[in-house]
């Protein structure tokens, strides 16, 4: 148990839709459909940051304004994310205290997606 | 204020120091980050720190252009201390790293969001895209 509760949701094309809208972000690849499908994703993906926003919203609730005023994250974008998958963003326990928590996001089929490591201050 | 040229992100040398920007995190604008990304976490009157980060690369691709292909590959985010809504944040950044592969460039970006009280967020993002003769 790392004491880090997992965060799962999943990604809609509205939500990839309000995310460009909200981040500014509109490249076709999100929210282009005909655009997307004629890339080697095969249609739409989520924004790297909406998926990462999992991975920030888990470790926000778990330590709350601690995460906010020293949390560090370092994180690579393995595979993306497509509208109508479920996602789970967890956490593993640093093997030593003041370690990095190992911090994932993974599919369904349990296929990472985004994966690196967090850490913060501790009091 | 007259907005920068976009340059293909591929084509900026290492080094390259993008203008100054300064933006508002209202407080608008975090919930509407918070409702597409679907947090309903309780940060008070702070904003999370992956929204100050999400609207400074936003801040940055006014300046910068993203060919078709590019890849968002890589995130580093460090908090350095909360950020209130509605906080004015200056946004400062440059290629740090930038390296070529098989046709492909490999760019490394450093920013930095400084509101009233200092630095509050550093970030590294890592793109791929395609280079230029690719």
């Amino acid at each position: 148990m790392s004491g880090v509760a997992p965060v799962t949701r999943e990604v809609t094309q509205a939500g990839v839709a309000a995310y460009a809208d909200a981040s500014g972000d509109h490249n076709p690849i999100h929210v282009d459909e005909a655009f997307a499908r004629g890339t080697p994703f095969g249609g739409t993906i989520a924004h790297g940051m909406l998926v990462l926003a999992l991975i920030g919203e888990m470790m926000h609730e778990a330590f709350g304004e601690q995460w906010l005023a020293s949390g560090r994250l370092k994180v690579r974008f393995k595979a993306p994310a497509r509208p109508g998958q479920a996602l789970t963003a967890s956490a593993e326990a640093p093997v030593s205290a003041g370690g990095d928590y190992a911090v994932r996001v993974t599919d369904a089929a349990g296929e990472t997606l985004v994966e690196g490591r967090a850490s913060l201050e501790r009091a | 204020m007259t907005s920068p040229a976009r340059t293909p992100v591929s084509a900026l040398p290492r080094g390259h120091e993008f203008a100054p920007a300064r933006f508002v995190l209202t407080a608008a604008r975090v919930r509407a980050y918070l409702d597409a990304v679907g947090d309903r976490g309780d940060y008070g009157a702070s904003a999370p720190p992956l929204a100050a980060v999400a609207f400074g690369l936003a801040a940055l691709q006014e300046q910068l252009s993203l060919p078709d292909g590019a890849l968002h590959t890589g995130q580093e985010v460090e908090h350095l201390h909360p950020i209130a809504c509605d906080a004015e944040l200056m946004l400062t950044g440059r290629v740090a790293q930038r390296s070529e592969r098989q046709g492909l460039v490999i760019t490394v970006i450093e920013y930095e969001l400084a509101d009233g009280a200092g630095p509050a967020v550093r970030a590294r993002t890592t793109i791929i895209a395609p280079g230029a003769a690719a």
